[in-house]
């Protein structure tokens, strides 16, 4: 089976540039620099490469967006989105670790393509590990002239919050403001990052982009479904034997991708999976059919998001899964959108009430009306999330909200 | 008075002459001052209001959203423990009461000595070593009774 990213991480030295050259890293620079702006773009399209940090935005078709120079001259920016934070989600975490030149790599085609000057990565604060090997990959990519000036790439950590990770939001933190997402339009490659055209890509996005180049885009739109080119990384954790990241083409079935962690843990028997995030809908262990690319869990009502899939067997409670990701979600509002901001910090309240004892069945028709009027009414994903979890978890598993929120009589 | 000293004061020149805008380098800056001083302190908000040019709330309302910046002094060793889905699966709960046990203090507190502090956070992005603890921005996982003892041993 195809490997792209993970293919070489049974070599402990990865991480240093004499090892991923001599593997083939950065051939696929030499080979963008060689093909031209333009055709670079025109292969990243012809991909079918989704933004595999969770929106699954046609990537070439992102660049293609960016002004040139003649349409709107000055500074524009290439920004890597290493701000992970989405429970379940720790691929960017393991890229970063073992491959980080193969980030730096993707990172300076993408500014080739796009015609900028300055690229920056953004890691998340707790990644401290992770943000010294980037500097040190960034100075041993230096001193090798793949960075050469003009050009530069500089990286910026992050204060903790979830919401950074979010595009406008990123560069809103970037710009040394609180993290409120801005409303589009503008969108970012038109005014981002100091109101400059600025891409904003994910990690795992960026380390694609290289293999793209060098095998040509039809090569990589066939190794995965008609609308999701490529492979994914699918971080995997939870009720699981082997948890860790897995690469597998796009629409493989969720079956298969459990059965390479080693199946539930303790061989006890699967109640659901959360497929690619907290933010995602759950799955039944009925729905294991599902093929795992930007549209098959849409069929489903849920989503492929960053693949963050947690597995949960047969002794999940499910408010209690609920309420931890309602008090996820309730912590990490930003406050911009009052149904976001009340919202989650209700449902959190109602479900508390549910886990401590006190529950009714009158709760679960609040739940029900509340979570209806706060997706599609606030700015941002985050808050589009909130409640809707929970009402996927009350419609697959009533027995479990039942017995914590019963008929109360007298 | 500054509350920095002139060489603290030469870094955080560093962080607002880095980035295209000065302010780009204030989350960088506001780190180095949780570093220095374990919180950032209403000194240091008037500090660097004068310092980037911008009214003080300007700065309150980024050193107020963000967790890693505290108003309140951590400990030296600043102990996170990741509460999120995939480790409280995997028993974070239970590893908390043994830290407030181990520690003296409950989450949220910091120690009498200003050695230790616990924190319960949001996803840490190590779901697949859980109950994950981040020691001041180390990720360390899959925290157990043992390994919990052997940490707080090393860093004494």
């Amino acid at each position: 089976m195809t490997k792209l990213l993970t293919a070489h991480f049974d070599e402990p030295m990865l991480h240093e540039l004499e090892t991923f050259r001599r593997l083939g890293g950065y051939e696929g620079l030499k080979k963008a620099l060689a093909l031209g702006r333009e055709k670079v773009v025109e292969e990243v399209k012809r991909s079918n490469l989704r933004g595999l940090g969770g929106a699954g935005f046609p990537a070439g078709m992102k660049w293609s967006t960016v002004p040139s120079q003649a349409q709107d001259p000055g500074p524009r920016y290439v920004v890597v989105n290493c701000d992970e934070s989405e429970p379940g989600c720790f691929k960017d975490r393991v890229l970063v670790t073992r491959a980080p030149h193969a980030l730096i790599e993707g990172l300076l085609v993408a500014m080739y393509a796009v015609d900028s000057e300055q690229g920056f990565i953004f890691i998340r604060g707790e990644y401290g590990v992770q943000h010294r090997i980037l500097q040190k990959a960034l100075s041993e990519a230096r001193a090798a002239g793949l960075i050469p000036a003009p050009s530069s790439i500089d990286l910026m950590r992050g204060g903790g919050a979830y919401i950074s990770g979010l595009d406008t939001a990123l560069l809103e933190t970037m710009e040394g403001k609180k993290a409120w997402p801005r409303q589009p339009p503008p969108f970012p490659t038109a005014k981002g990052l100091l109101g400059r055209p600025t891409v904003v890509n994910n990690v795992e996005t960026l380390c694609m982009v290289p293999h793209i180049v060098l095998k040509g885009g039809d090569w990589f739109a066939k190794l995965g479904t008609a609308k999701s080119g490529g492979t994914f990384l699918f971080s995997i954790s939870g009720h699981v034997e082997r948890p860790g990241v897995y690469e597998f083409p796009m629409g493989t079935p969720l079956k298969e991708i459990l059965a390479a962690a080693g199946g539930v843990k303790g061989g006890r028997k699967l109640k659901a999976v959360i497929p690619g995030g907290v933010s995602t809908p759950v799955l039944t262990a009925d729905e294991l059919d599902t093929p795992m690319d930007f549209e098959g869990p849409r069929a489903k009502g849920t989503f492929l998001g960053a693949g963050g899939v947690i597995v949960l067997d047969e002794t999940a409670d499910m408010v209690m899964v609920a309420h931890n990701i309602e008090r996820f979600l309730a912590h990490e509002s930003c406050g911009q959108c009052t149904p976001c901001r009340q919202g989650s910090y209700w449902h959190e309240r109602i479900l508390e009430r549910g886990l401590s004892g006190g529950g009714t069945a009158e709760d679960l028709a609040t739940l029900e009306r509340a979570g209806e009027n706060i997706t599609g009414k606030v700015i941002c994903a985050l808050g589009d999330t909130v409640g809707v979890v929970t009402r996927a978890l009350m419609k697959k598993f009533p027995e479990d909200f039942k017995a914590r929120f019963p008929e109360r009589r007298g | 008075m500054s509350p920095f000293t002139p060489e603290q004061e030469k870094v955080l020149q560093g962080w607002a002459a880095r980035y295209p805008a000065p302010l780009m380098g204030l989350g960088e800056a506001l780190r180095q001052v949780q570093e220095w001083h374990r919180c950032v302190t209403d000194e240091d908000e008037d500090y660097l209001a004068e310092f980037f040019g911008v009214p003080r709330s300007r700065i309150r309302e980024v050193a107020t959203f963000f967790p890693s910046y505290t108003q309140k002094p951590t400990g030296r060793h600043r102990i996170g423990l990741c509460r999120g889905l995939s480790c409280s699966l995997a028993g974070s709960q239970s590893m908390c009461a043994c830290l407030e046990k181990k520690l003296g203090i409950k989450d949220g507190e910091t120690s009498a000595d200003g050695r230790f502090s616990l924190e319960t956070m949001e996803c840490l992005g190590a779901c697949d070593q859980g109950p994950a603890l981040l020691v001041n921005d180390e990720l360390k996982g899959a925290a157990t009774e043992e390994s919990i003892s052997r940490l707080l041993e090393e860093l004494k």
